[in-house]
Parts: structure tokens; sequence; C-alpha cells
């Protein structure tokens, strides 16, 4: 069988996965943190989670591409609001992470670096669970 | 082979006097129970492409299960809980219990015929 054949039988393990070790990362950061970090940390990598829930949940048949009717705009503005999602929740991790490195009593810079770790593995998650289901 | 994962396991506990670890072993019933649940008590179903979005959904907590199994000894050691040959012995202890599951697989196949 071809590569586009194992994918699509391994694509979805493989974003279970990832996900997976998204989630660890994170966990990992918050348990080995000297002090208490706060549930706002928290928000870019349930928002990640989210945003690749939001946008497979839809199916890829109904998507219309033709330029000439007007297609189905709700599912397009679906799929939009889930990429603005998964953009704001990897700027506040980002955003986070250079709080974190300039303030001394907040969480270390693992921390951070960790909550950036999670939203980049969740949305890869995302789009491996995506790009396993062809048309 | 599973005896040995699990001797693996008990071993990496009582060497160190330290019982974190057994942690991991409840990530071992949690990877089977997709295919419990959702594939029928057979692992064909990890092999195909046609099963629909239940399946898709299965193949997903498996993998999202298996990681966890690696990712809690990590976790333990890099919080100094465990030693590192505890955790070394807990990744082979995983390493053994997948060969267990592919060996069951591959049984599992030659009944089909």
């Amino acid at each position: 069988m071809d590569l586009l054949e194992l994918w699509a039988i391994f694509g979805p393990g493989v974003a279970g996965a990832v996900f997976g070790a998204g989630w660890w990362i994170w966990l990992d950061a918050v348990v080995c943190s000297t002090v208490t970090v706060p549930f706002l940390h928290y928000l870019p990598g349930i928002f990640a989670s989210l945003a690749a829930l939001m946008f497979n949940c839809v199916r890829k048949e109904d998507i219309d591409y033709s330029p000439y009717d007007e297609g189905e705009w709700r599912l397009k503005l679906w799929l939009f609001i889930a990429y603005v999602v998964s953009f704001v929740s990897l700027a506040g991790s980002a955003g986070l992470l250079i709080q974190d490195s300039l303030d001394k009593s907040a969480p270390s810079v693992w921390t951070g670096v960790a909550g950036v770790l999670q939203c980049v593995f969740v949305l890869i998650c995302g789009l491996v669970y995506w790009t396993s289901h062809p048309e | 082979m599973f005896s040995a994962s699990i001797l693996l396991q008990i071993l990496a506990c009582a060497i160190y006097n330290n019982w974190w670890p057994m942690l991991s072993a409840l990530m071992y019933v949690l990877v089977p129970m997709p295919c419990l649940f959702f594939g029928g008590g057979s692992t064909q179903f990890l092999m195909s492409r046609d099963g629909g979005g239940w399946i898709d959904a299965a193949k997903f907590l498996t993998g999202a299960s298996a990681v966890g199994s690696i990712a809690i000894p990590i976790i333990l050691k890099h919080a100094h809980m465990i030693e590192t040959g505890a955790m070394l012995i807990e990744l082979v202890s995983f390493f053994i219990f997948i060969c267990t599951v592919l060996c069951f697989h591959q049984a599992g196949l030659d009944d089909d015929w």
C-alpha cells in the first residue's frame, strides 16, 4: 500500500500520541514548578485543545472550493473562528513565556516553554487528524 | 511476556523502595480500553482505515494512553521522585508490554485465516 494509505490508518493514533505528549509536557512543567502556576497559564492549552476539536468537527466533503457559487459560508466561518482561537492561544502562550522570563517571582522559563510546546503539539495533533482523513 | 512486563514494573518499585512508578501501571489499564469499547475486543481496527469516526476516536485514545505510559516515568524522574534506574526499568517494561500487544495482534490476524 502507498504512503497515503498508511497515513490514513495510523494518522489518528499519531494524533492521539501528539496530543498526549503536549498535555504531559505541560503537566511536567506544573509539577516541577517551584511556585504555584496561576490558572491564567492553563488557558492557552485549553483553548488550543478546543480549537483542534473545532476544526475537526467539520466534514471535509462539505467544504465547497468553487469560486463561482456562494458555497457554505457558515462552514468557512466556523473554520475561520477555529483558526482565530488557535492563533490567540499560540500568541497567548508566547506572551506568557516572555512575561515569565522577565518577572522573577513568576513561574520559571520552563513553564513558559512548556506552555508554548503544549499549544504547538495540540495544534499539530489537530492537523494530523485532519490530514489523515482523505476526501 | 506480559508477566515479565508486570515483574519489571514491580521491580522498579521494590529495588528503590519507592512506589510512585505504580502510577504507570494505571496507564497500562487504560491502553486496551479503546480496543474493548469501540473495536469489539480485537486489534483488527488498528490496521484498518474504513472504521469511520468512532474507530478514529479509538485510535486517538490509544495513542494518547500510550504516550501517558512513557510520560509518567519521565515526569517522576524530572521531579526527582524516582531514580534514573527506576525510570529506565519502567521504559523497558513498557517496551515489553508493546511487544506483547503486537504478538497478540499478530496471533489475532492469524486466527482470521
